[in-house]
């Protein structure tokens, strides 16, 4: 049996194993996309490049057998430059958004789109826990957001975008009504605290997550009642008290403690904070002058954050919301209470402070002349839905047709694309090399699978797989260089080609060209439901 | 619309087969009877034989000869290869759409009588631009020609099957009369010089044998007429008319009857033409070895690959065998083992011919070495190269030479059968092999128990369907086996795991066709020309902007600048050399100044180019770099199969650079964002194709980068990149029309005896104004 050394390590595998098998055996992860086991290597893709010591030229991993004596590097400078530029081209030839544009407008980046289907699928407790992974307020922004997400909706650009605020709102009013709204899984307690000061959107957000994630919250504020602005400045016709107190129970009901009427740097000092509290999240709002000095912070008139993190110059305080920018919207101090939480968690845990991971988004900006036809497809062709009263907010009936006119342009496989996450991993950027974006198609003929060229990498996996299977059409690649494609012969549509191993494609598939048409993110609508179970702290 | 027959179909299939593999054939055979490939015949074919609507789909649409739409009842194929591109194809492929009004959306005229396409390379260099309508080559076009070239091609598409042939009673020993009758020969006329021949000895009764023979290499002296008179005196003719056949014939063989009394006063014309020692282009003389541009020509050739050029008859089995043919194959049969054949090939230094030079002897060790009962041979003839012919003329010429090599390769390897994969673009080619291989199996050269042994060797011979990659050993496999041609990774090689998992012996043309002269002369013979790494001689096709355009055998070492200057007679037109395009798609450029530079595999390497198949492509200074950068990764580009993420999608990424810089829109960035994407495309693509595609590139940035940078400064150097020149009208303009007249967009208004001007929204560059003024008047900025 052959022995090779990959990454300095030595491994004995068959004669007939190739280097990825052989650093599978050794645990080291090679990433791949158009290898799928079982199958004979397509080496396609060019992900799983190595470096082998004498040859001239990169090889793919998955095709290539072990010879004894072989040595392997596969995290070399060269490598991973050469990985991340094959997943740069890709991108540059991708077509189609991993996330939908509201999404990304979205300040908290809610994931609008799987909220819109979960009301239209009647999944309402899915729907407010997709809700409430991003928004901590959803029934007080459902009342008073800008609803940047609309803006940028798709379907403005036709006849009027999806009411996403809206929809939004009946989903946590909806919530609110039941007999135990919902509460998310807190982790158990991991016996640090953070004190949060200022009882405001971001406060409030922030003590949501980290109580969530297993630290103990209390929240400081000079008022009588929790809510900052959102009780004191806004007005009351716009936002009702009780609205702001319910969502404000369920916070507190996760067991997040508020010390009302205390306002730090004048009833406590801020060093004697610093003492009890393993961490500091200030949310004081617009500073008044004097604010910054009374809470050790050098005086301005906003404090100083990293962007990423929120850290301030102080060890373990962080600030966000009103406090360190001067644009105000609730639904950012509400992502930054959501954000900084993350970083106070990685603080906390001793982790390298970066602050919640970005993640890597395929975007395929503006549509061309015929594109907005593609969406309009399946989705409801009726106009922007108004409620027959507007301050109950939408009906089930008029949220359900609302939620039908989503144009549903985010990736059915965002969660699971191996381009997404190799991209990820290795910081890859889609707009390294400039290109002239290809139309988007998107073929629906297929009962349940929706084929999607322009997400397309090429790797005839399905081709392979189709054959194998002996459909009587299946797939083939059309054409050759920049311009193959692949396709159903003779032009017919992909519900001939695929008649027998559709679902295997769609699994198989690396990427979202191929993805089941009720795909929720990658998952089965059925698991998804299975997220969010109510209060069992 | 009309049902389609099928009967047709259904002959093929019964005719061809039914195996996956016969899918090329099918195809070719259907393009042929219905001009396209309708989808009814295709389900049709599905039907009756073992291929899938999958492997016919993704085969009928990887191959650029196939359509998939109907065509007009001719097809023009306009060549964009390398030479033609230099010297104005584009310009000639507009000239014929906008000559029979083709719609934009569309590739045949109204009338659907013509269908332009471009075609990847005719192979016929020389004749550059070149364009083939329906099998008859037209070179030398020109805007202006466009138009007599349809009609005379109409003219002749009504005439050419009234022409007979007509046997007729020769003499021996009464001398005789050769043609030259390869494809760039036929293409300038020596079918119609061959025809006149036969009519002028008809009317005058002289009886002496017409005899066809190979390419001769003076591409740039077509048609050649060579008389070997009874008493062995020889005169070679370049350039000749179909009228001068008769005067020639009577000069040199005298008349019976009444046409004695005017061989005196023709004889004295032709003496004129004889005395005149100019090479202008302008009319038909004879020539002689002992002038001295013949004598440069062929001075420092030396001839193995194209042994007797010019001298035999290329499919007369005798007068190969006359000229020692199969006596290598006979020695190798009855008194070599087949280690010592290897031995030779070894001690000859053989290296593969098709590019990378890979020792010859170690793939024939390998492939013996291999364990298998069955085994097969394969003979590379898929020259693709745009600028490449040299395996075309040898095909077409030396059909005998290819199989020897072939035959003493699979008897040392121990392969049964074997396979000529040739270009489709190469019709003669195809079908003198083909002849080759009949007579010679009639003959027992090959087929069964070969001259009285054990060994027997059957060979088919498989026509390519127009995809560059497979050239690549891996891709052109998968193409004998009807499929895609889609490179492999290898390992495994072919020597291990090739034609349908047997072990196979792949090599280029020109390789096999060096075997018998090396068994024959001995390996020290071929191993004393060359160089220390590279011996024997290399075949190489000259062409582009060289005043002596041909096919040339050269020994390994020459410099670049030997054949430019000696052979090739400098740059045509008077004007600058400014490098030379060494190995097509996969090579590179060497400047004026290097060009001292060794012919041979490790010097070309080393200067960022590649020996390649053996294409040089001679520019001058009006050729722009980066313009020929960006032309060889459109064709790159387009002739990748798709599968691997660096070659498709990466040498997309590179053209599109160039395409800005070409149009006046690069920035300083993109030069090392060129060279970085040239980096990384070279190593990390699977296949040859790939590894050398950025080739061009790099050799133009390192020897040109002046030019690059003026294209980000917006201008072009050589006044070739369109978006950065513009036509104008100097006051040397004496205001004779003639300008006006030509413009193909009415850019200039017609002002008699007044200075014209150029409307420069008008204008599309195409420097038809420039080439037609009389007073030079026309200058590009």
């Amino acid at each position: 049996m052959p022995r090779i050394t990959i990454d300095g390590r030595e491994v004995e595998v068959e004669a007939q194993a190739t280097i990825l098998d052989a650093a599978e055996k050794l645990g080291i992860e090679i990433p791949t996309m158009c290898y799928l086991r079982g199958h004979e290597a397509t080496t396609s893709c060019m992900v799983c490049v190595v470096k082998v010591a004498g040859a001239a030229s990169l090889v793919p991993a998955c095709g290539t057998s072990v010879r004894d004596g072989m040595v392997v590097e596969s995290d070399c400078d060269e490598v991973r430059e050469a990985r991340k530029a094959a997943l740069e081209l890709l991108l540059s030839d991708h077509v189609g958004d991993c996330v939908g544009p509201c999404a990304t407008g979205c300040p908290a980046h809610m994931d609008i789109p799987l909220m819109i289907r979960q009301i239209a699928a009647g999944q309402m407790r899915g729907a407010i826990a997709t809700v409430k992974r991003d928004i901590a307020l959803p029934a007080v922004l459902g009342r008073i957001c800008p609803a940047p997400c609309e803006n940028v909706c798709r379907r403005a650009q036709h006849d009027g975008a999806v009411s996403v605020c809206l929809l939004k709102r009946y989903v946590a009013d909806m919530d609110l009504q039941t007999a135990e709204p919902y509460l998310p899984r807190c982790l158990p307690k991991r016996g640090k605290r953070v004190a949060i000061i200022g009882a405001g959107p971001a406060g409030l957000a922030a003590a949501y997550y980290l109580q969530q994630d297993g630290f103990d919250c209390t929240v400081f504020d000079d008022h009588d009642e929790p809510g900052g602005m959102l009780r004191y400045a806004v007005p009351e016709e716009e936002l009702s008290h009780d609205v702001l107190a319910a969502e404000i129970a369920q916070i507190r009901k996760l067991g997040v403690e508020l010390r009302l009427r205390t306002r730090v740097g004048v009833s406590v000092s801020m060093e004697d904070v610093r003492r009890e509290f393993e961490a500091v999240f200030i949310a004081v709002g617009v500073l008044k002058p004097g604010d910054a000095e009374a809470l050790k912070l050098a005086a301005s008139d906003k404090v100083k954050v990293d962007a990423a993190t929120y850290a301030t110059d102080l060890p373990g305080v962080f600030a966000g919301g009103d406090a360190v920018r001067r644009r105000k919207m609730t639904v950012r101090a509400v992502a930054d209470g959501k954000e900084a939480a993350r970083s106070i968690a990685q603080y906390l845990l001793g982790e390298k402070v970066t602050g919640p991971a970005k993640a890597f988004n395929s975007r395929m900006g503006k549509l061309r002349d015929g594109e907005m036809e593609v969406f309009l497809e399946a989705a409801s062709s009726s106009a922007r839905q108004t409620p027959a009263d507007p301050a109950a907010g939408f009906t089930a009936s008029e949220a359900r047709h609302e939620s039908l006119r989503c144009l549903r342009c985010d990736c059915r496989k965002g969660d699971v694309c191996l381009l997404r996450q190799h991209a990820q991993t290795h910081d890859a950027r889609q707009t390294r090399y400039k290109a002239e974006r290809r139309p988007f198609v998107q073929e629906t003929q297929h009962p349940d699978v929706v084929y999607e060229p322009g997400k397309c990498i090429d790797c005839g996996i399905c081709i392979e797989i189709a054959s194998q299977a002996r459909e009587k059409l299946g797939l083939t690649f059309v054409g050759r260089g920049f311009d193959v494609r692949v396709a159903v012969p003779f032009s017919a549509p992909l519900s001939d080609g695929l008649r027998l191993v559709g679902e295997r494609c769609v699994a198989a598939c690396p990427t979202g060209a191929l993805a089941r048409k009720d795909a929720q993110n990658g998952q089965s609508p059925k698991e998804d439901e299975t997220i969010c179970e109510g209060d069992e702290r | 619309m009309e049902e389609l027959n099928l009967t047709f179909v259904d002959e093929t299939v019964e005719k061809v087969g039914t195996g996956a593999e016969k899918v090329l054939e099918i195809l070719q055979a259907l393009q042929g009877h219905y001009g396209y490939l309708p989808q009814e015949a295709l389900e049709r074919v599905c039907e009756l034989t073992e291929i899938t609507p999958a492997a016919i789909t993704g085969v009928s649409s990887f191959y650029d000869q196939f359509r998939h739409r109907p065509a007009g009842q001719h097809i023009i194929h306009v060549c964009v290869g390398t030479a033609c591109h230099v010297k104005g194809a584009e310009q000639v492929y507009e000239a014929f759409r906008s000559y029979l009004d083709i719609p934009t959306d569309d590739d045949t005229d109204p009338q659907k009588v013509f269908t332009v396409e471009r075609i990847a390379c005719l192979g016929c260099c020389t004749l550059a631009p070149a364009v083939q309508i329906d099998g008859v080559t037209y070179g030398h076009l020109t805007r202006e020609t466009v138009p007599k070239v349809l009609n005379d091609f109409l003219k002749q598409a009504g005439t050419a099957h009234r022409t007979r042939a007509r046997r007729r009673k020769v003499r021996t020993g009464a001398g005789e009369i050769r043609v030259g009758l390869g494809s760039c020969c036929v293409a300038r006329g020596s079918g119609r010089l061959h025809e006149s021949l036969n009519k002028a000895l008809v009317e005058t009764g002289v009886r002496v044998p017409v005899k066809r023979v190979g390419c001769v290499g003076m591409c740039h002296q077509t048609p050649l007429l060579e008389i070997v008179t009874p008493s062995g005196e020889s005169s070679l003719y370049a350039r000749v008319e179909p009228e001068d056949a008769k005067p020639i014939v009577l000069r040199h063989f005298g008349a019976r009857g009444p046409h004695r009394k005017i061989t005196g006063a023709v004889s004295r014309t032709l003496d004129r033409l004889l005395t005149d020692e100019s090479w202008g282009p302008v009319t038909r003389y004879s020539i002689n070895v002992r002038d001295r541009e013949v004598s440069d020509f062929l001075g420092r050739q030396i001839h193995v690959a194209i042994e007797h050029c010019g001298h035999i008859d290329p499919t007369d089995l005798d007068e190969y065998v006359r000229h020692d043919g199969f006596k290598a194959l006979e020695k190798c049969l009855k008194e070599l083992q087949d280690d010592e054949v290897i031995g030779q090939i070894e001690a000859s230094g053989l290296r593969g011919r098709g590019g990378a030079g890979f020792p010859t002897h170690l793939k024939w060790s390998a492939v013996r070495a291999s364990a298998g009962e069955k085994k097969y041979v394969v003979c590379n003839g898929d020259e693709g190269d745009p600028g490449a012919f040299m395996d075309r003329m040898l095909m077409e010429s030396y059909p005998y030479r290819i199989l020897e090599g072939m035959a003493i390769a699979a008897r040392c390897v121990g392969a049964s059968e074997g396979y000529l994969y040739i270009r489709a673009e190469y019709p003669l080619a195809v079908k003198r092999v083909t002849e080759a291989i009949e007579k010679a199996t009639e003959r027992g050269f090959l087929g069964d128990n070969i001259l009285g042994t054990d060994f027997s060797l059957r060979l088919k011979i498989v026509a390519g369907a127009g995809a560059f990659v497979c050239g690549e050993e891996t891709a052109l496999m998968a193409s004998i086996e009807g499929r895609r041609g889609m490179p492999k990774l290898r390992p495994p090689y072919p020597a291990h795991k090739g034609l349908w998992g047997r072990p196979t012996l792949i090599n280029n043309v020109e390789t096999y066709a060096a075997v018998s002269w090396i068994i024959r002369n001995g390996a020290d013979a071929f191993a004393a020309i060359g160089t220390g790494q590279s011996k024997g001689t290399k075949v190489f096709a000259l062409a582009g902007k060289i005043a002596r355009g041909g096919l040339i055998e050269v020994p390994m070492g020459i410099s670049i600048r030997q054949i430019i200057d000696e052979i090739g007679g400098g740059i045509a037109d008077g004007r600058k050399f400014k490098a030379v395009q060494v190995g097509g798609p996969s090579g590179g450029c060497i400047p004026e100044g290097s060009d001292n530079l060794s012919v041979d595999y490790e010097s070309l390497t080393a200067a960022g180019a590649m020996m390649g198949s053996g294409g040089l492509v001679v520019l001058d200074e009006t050729d722009c770099m980066v313009d020929i950068a960006r032309y060889f990764l459109q064709f790159t580009q387009n002739q990748s199969c798709g599968k691997c993420t660096f070659c498709r999608i990466g040498t997309r990424r590179m053209l599109d650079i160039l395409d800005r810089l070409c149009a006046g829109e690069g920035k300083a960035a993109d030069l090392d964002e060129l060279q970085h994407l040239a980096e990384i495309i070279k190593k990390g693509s699977l296949c040859g194709l790939g590894k050398t595609a950025p080739n061009p590139v790099l050799s133009t940035l390192r020897y040109f980068r002046d030019e690059y940078e003026a294209h980000i400064d917006k201008s072009c150097p050589a006044g070739k990149c369109k978006a950065l020149i513009k036509y104008t009208i100097t006051d040397d303009c004496i205001g004779c029309t003639i300008c006006a007249q030509h413009c193909p967009t009415d850019a200039i208004a017609m002002r008699p005896y007044e200075k014209h001007e150029i409307d420069l929204e008008k204008c599309v560059r195409c420097g038809t104004c420039k080439s037609v003024c009389p007073a030079d008047a026309v200058r590009v900025e």
